[in-house]
């Protein structure tokens, strides 16, 4: 806890670091606060294509719902779906990783060899695939996201392991007989750490994406419940006429990704564990 | 060295036989069958066990799945369903395709990232080091459909200019080939070359601190000599596990783009064969580009071994 | 019947003027480069004409295959690869072929082909029924006999009258093929490259999931056709690339949904080529779910529905309010609009019978929706979900893709379908047979419904075994009008098709019955 509250101050002291934290906390609430924010629901029907105006200011869509109001529930979805697909594959990737790197052989090439399966589907693909078999909506694209997010964290860990064992501290630490998992907790998760926070951002936007990609293709997300990504993808045939129907869940994306990256960055450099040798 | 390299071969096997039947399984768990799908409306359960029977889909999975790898073994990925066309040489040609893609792709973020990112981590925290992080990460933050589309029309309303439609090969036409694929290459160079800066800056901030840098300084040898020297041998570890990880996401990431562009790649023969439940396509194509990928990945930790000597091959 | 009859007028003044301003156009001489560059949106699936009737496949192989007879814009009949036929008897037709129509190998078409092609559909020949699965069965399965009676005169003999037979060959799937094609081929015609037909042009060279080159006929049998030197189909499978593609000139002709229209109003060098299509948006309920067995709920559902605002928010207010015969098949319609009740958008009537059934806001009735596979499609699911929410009526719509579609779709009598209604689009297609019995009799193919009503199908069963139109004609308005007031399904518009087009493009006038038809196409650049 002291650890993290001293993380947490490190990070407002780096002007990018206080970047992210702000834009991310702003993201937050504006997710949690949505149903209070949002003028109209979000599935109301009215006039259609209206151009953004004090009363919509963000304008209206081909059905005239409100595209302020989509964007704010939208936040909800696209961070829910980024956050819990993420967790799922950090969790199972860094337990994973951390076991397989640790002990090497047989355990490592069984672990390894299903990852490398799962792995050698493109991500995309391999996300289509499964969301083709668990059906579509929000739960099952969460989970076809956290499947897809698996094999990177667990080979990040893994090759993180790999290297902080050559380590002097680490090889000094076996030889004078400290048992494997205290070595393991102790020396080597601080080692983990960084590259794991690095694609924790990486993998949290690249949800994000691949929800707005998979809603592209007509998967994922079902209407009338708005995420930016299947917002954008309606946009399409509008993008002429009423170009701030794309504008919006474009730049909601942009915007969240990268503050979310631009906190890993700077969480990156605060978390480095040799920064305190 | 040797003895590393065939064990490492021997490795892929389990693995290429583990997706054969993943890919295998999964296509059958997807709702909707070939059956339905080529039949349409017209559809009744008659005529759907008459083509189950036609295309072998009524035998038991087991058989289908060795009937479908002996095959496979033999050289022989079968026919589509649905053209019944020869599977093998169709991906050949397709793959031509879309490694070129990729392989630009590649290139183009590279020539992108690893100065950027160099830059940023000697300056670290310095306007530039900023000024560089945020400009690559506004490139992985834009999605590649939207950023297609968007380039398609904006190019199409201010220079009246969209990419020639017929598609002809590099052999036959080196200059229009590449008129063809600059712009999805370089949307697809974009989206990673922010991911290659940010691994290349951290791992240049990374090894900088290691100690054997800072002997390196104090034997005196000038501060360039030790980053390139050095510095970027050892990030090179990290560097090359992702870009061997986005050789697969690039394949992925061309699926989208292959099919904006119009370009007769593998990902777009892909999605087509997973619209039509063309099953045997999908499975050649699935296998393919996990041959390709997992002897890409063999390939980097090849270089793993041959770079960082620490990491032994026993 | 006097909206029906407005829209006829005005269906013929618009024919009128297209015909009108065809004339005075066709004094323009054909300059520049003759070859139409066609943007599709999906690559075909094959290239079989008696397996394949996707619009896709149909596009391009159209131009390659002819059948004996087509329709023409008024729905009478014209004869292609017949020039004359007569009907001695009612199961009886002869054919009389042009001669020295000659395929693009060079030989001539004699009437031993156009048997070889039927038996190749019915699955006569030594491959077995390869060829033609899933077709033969609703469209020529009641042919007793077919036979050469001279090198160009072939007969049919029908099993029982069958008054839809003569627009079944129409169909692409009745096309004539080559026979020494198909030997060649063991049997197999779904390679791109044997395609080998009668028709306007041939194929040339192609690059899978990139383009298809077809190239001029010049042994073409109609004279002075084709103008075009050839065409070449590119495939452009997102809509925005293709808007781009058609403003840059790089493409001549692609489809493109209504949406778009106003991006190019004011383009002087993009025309908008617009026709009636013969297709319906539908809501099949699955009556296998005990609360959508009960007639009062369908109805009520029929009257919560706004069709006008499903056509000005999902149509861009182009397209007709239409029942499952739409009203492109003219005077086999039977004017739901103004002689049902159900057609009345009425909410308060619609919650009171909802109110009848048991339902009311403490009590509300939850149901899935699948939709699927257009664009259009998924808007209607969602204009649909909102105005059912007023009758106490909560809707949770999926989208459906191609491949679960067709499946779910035949599960929709049971449970196992996982949906309680279907949102989609039907197609009517030229005849009312096949509007009103593959779609609703008992033992209608694409009946999945579960829908069964005797009178019905005594109906269907009467108007196919006569030809007298008139009496055809009673019998199909007495169907239509027991379906609608059932609600096995509901209906609500027939969209129009665009075609958006190079101003350069003339003499290009597809209707529905023949969307592709470009012999007299030609360019003025």
């Amino acid at each position: 806890m002291k650890s993290f509250l001293e993380t947490l101050r490190k990070l407002w002291a780096d002007p990018m670091g206080k970047i992210g934290m702000i834009g991310v906390f702003l993201l937050i609430a504006m997710a949690i606060f949505a149903p209070m924010l949002a003028p109209y629901p979000y599935d109301q029907i009215g006039m259609r294509f209206q151009p953004p105006s004090g009363e919509h200011i963000f304008g209206t869509d081909e059905f005239g719902r409100d595209i302020f109001s989509r964007v704010l529930y939208g936040a909800r979805v696209s961070i829910q779906v980024g956050v819990i697909a993420v967790g799922i594959g950090a969790v199972c990737g860094y337990l994973l990783g951390l076991v397989a790197g640790y002990f090497e052989g047989v355990v490592d090439r069984v672990i390894m060899c299903v990852m490398d399966v799962l792995f050698a589907f493109p991500s995309i693909l391999l996300a289509i695939f499964i969301s083709a078999v668990l059906g579509k909506g929000i739960g099952p694209t969460m989970v076809a996201i956290g499947i897809v997010n698996i094999p990177v964290f667990c080979r990040t860990v893994r090759a993180a392991v790999i290297s902080a064992k050559g380590l002097e501290y680490v090889q000094n630490a076996k030889s004078v007989g400290v048992k494997t998992w205290p070595i393991l907790v102790h020396h080597i998760s601080p080692n983990v750490v960084a590259p794991f926070t690095v694609q924790v951002t990486l993998a949290l936007s690249g949800a994000i994406l691949t929800e707005a990609t998979l809603s592209f293709l007509g998967m994922g997300i079902q209407p009338p419940s708005p995420s930016w990504g299947s917002m954008l993808s309606e946009a399409r045939s509008d993008m002429t006429r009423a170009p701030w129907m794309a504008l919006f869940p474009l730049l909601f994306i942009v915007v969240t990704i990268l503050v979310f990256n631009i906190l890993g960055d700077s969480l990156r450099d605060v978390l480095d564990p040799k920064l305190k040798v | 060295m040797k003895n590393y390299i065939i064990r490492r071969i021997l490795q892929l096997i389990p693995v290429l036989l583990g997706i054969s039947i993943a890919i295998f399984a999964v296509l059958r768990m997807i709702p909707g069958g070939f059956a339905s799908g080529m039949l349409g409306i017209d559809a009744t359960p008659e005529l759907i066990e008459q083509v189950n029977a036609r295309y072998g889909l009524d035998q038991p999975v087991i058989t289908q799945y060795l009937n479908w790898i002996g095959g496979v073994l033999r050289g022989d990925f079968g026919q589509s369903f649905r053209s019944g066309a020869e599977i093998l040489p169709e991906i050949l040609t397709r793959f031509q395709v879309t490694a070129e893609l990729t392989i630009l792709a590649a290139v183009i973020s590279w020539v992108i990232a690893l100065p950027l990112g160099i830059l940023a981590a000697v300056k670290r925290n310095k306007l530039v080091d900023r000024v560089v992080r945020v400009v690559a990460l506004l490139g992985v933050s834009v999605p590649g459909f939207a950023l297609s589309i968007l380039i398609i029309l904006v190019l199409s309303l201010a220079f009246n200019y969209y990419p020639p439609l017929n598609y002809v090969s590099l052999f036959e036409d080196p200059l229009r080939n590449l008129e063809i694929m600059f712009l999805p290459a370089l949307i697809l160079g974009a989206s990673m070359a922010g991911s290659v800066m940010r691994m290349t800056r951290s791992s240049v901030l990374e090894v900088l601190r290691q100690d054997f840098i800072k002997t390196v300084r104090a034997k005196g040898a000038s501060e360039r000599v030790a980053i390139f020297k050095h510095a970027l041998r050892n990030a090179m570890i990290p560097i090359i596990t992702l870009i061997g990880m986005q050789m697969g996401s690039l394949l992925g990431g061309a699926v989208v783009v292959e099919q904006i562009f119009s370009l007769p790649g593998l990902g777009q023969m892909t999605l087509t064969g997973i619209n039509n439940r063309d099953y045997p396509v999908v499975q050649g194509c699935v296998l393919f580009i996990a041959f390709i990928y997992v002897i890409v990945n063999l390939i980097v930790d090849l270089l793993y071994a041959y770079i960082d000597p620490r990491i032994s091959y026993d | 019947m006097k909206s029906l009859r407005k829209f006829l007028a005005v269906l013929m003044a618009l024919t009128l003027c297209l015909t009108l301003f065809g004339g005075a156009f066709a004094e323009e001489e054909p300059s520049g480069s003759q070859v139409l560059r066609y943007g599709t949106d999906t690559w075909p699936a094959g290239y079989d004409p008696h397996t394949i009737s996707a619009i896709a496949a149909t596009r391009v192989f159209n131009q390659v295959y002819e059948t004996l007879i087509g329709f023409n814009r008024d729905m009478t009949y014209r004869g292609i690869l017949a020039e004359s036929w007569e009907t001695p008897d009612d199961v009886t037709y002869v054919f009389h072929l042009r001669q020295g129509v000659k395929f693009h190998n060079g030989r001539e078409m004699t009437a031993d082909d156009v048997v070889y092609s039927f038996q190749r559909i019915l699955g006569q020949t030594e491959y077995g029924d390869i060829g033609a699965l899933g077709s033969s069965d609703s469209y020529y399965g009641g042919i007793a006999s077919v036979e050469a009676l001279d090198e160009y005169t072939v007969q049919f003999v029908l099993e029982a009258p069958n008054a839809a037979f003569m627009s079944n060959l129409t169909s692409t799937y009745g096309a004539i093929v080559c026979r020494e094609v198909v030997e060649e081929n063991g049997g197999s015609l779904s390679a791109i490259d044997t395609m080998c037909g009668t028709g306007p042009f041939k194929y040339s060279e192609s690059v899978v999931d990139n383009h298809i080159t077809l190239v001029k006929n010049e042994d073409y049998w109609q004279e002075g056709a084709p103008i075009l030197e050839g065409i070449t189909y590119y495939l452009l499978a997102d809509e925005s690339a293709r808007l781009a593609a058609l403003r840059t000139g790089d493409i001549d002709l692609c489809s493109l949904s209504a949406m778009n229209l106003a991006d190019v109003e004011g383009n002087d060098s993009i025309q908008v080529i617009s026709y009636q299509s013969n297709n319906y948006t539908y809501l099949g309920f699955n009556l296998s779910n005990e609360a959508l067995q009960d007639v009062r709920v369908r109805q009520a559902m029929s009257m919560a529905v706004d069709r006008d605002m499903i056509i000005d928010y999902v149509h861009n207010g182009e397209a007709a309010v239409s029942t499952f015969v739409a009203p492109n098949l003219g005077h086999w319609v039977w004017d739901a609009v103004n002689e049902s009740p159900l057609y009345t958008y009425d909410v308060e009537a619609a919650r009171a019978l909802m109110e009848e059934a048991g339902y009311s806001d403490d009590n509300r009735l939850s149901l899935t929706m699948a939709a699927g596979l257009l664009d259009t499609i998924r808007d209607t699911a969602v204009v649909l979900q909102q105005q059912f929410r007023e009758i106490y009526i909560d809707v949770e719509i999926t989208n459906l893709e191609s491949g679960e579609y067709v499946d779910i779709w035949g599960k929709m009598d049971t449970p196992e379908a996982g949906f309680d209604m279907m949102c989609g689009q039907n197609g009517s297609g030229t005849d009312p047979n096949r509007a009103v019995s593959f779609f609703f009799s008992t033992t209608g193919n694409a009946n999945v419904w579960g829908y069964s009503n005797e009178r019905v199908d005594e109906l269907c069963q009467l108007a196919v075994s006569t030809t007298d139109e008139a009496e055809r004609e009673a019998y199909y308005m007495e169907a239509q009008q027991i379906i609608i007031e059932e609600s096995p399904n509901l209906f609500f518009a027939s969209p129009m098709e665009y075609l958006f087009a190079s101003s350069a493009l003339r003499g290009y006038e597809p209707y529905a019955a023949d969307a592709s038809i470009f012999t007299e196409a030609y360019f003025v650049r």
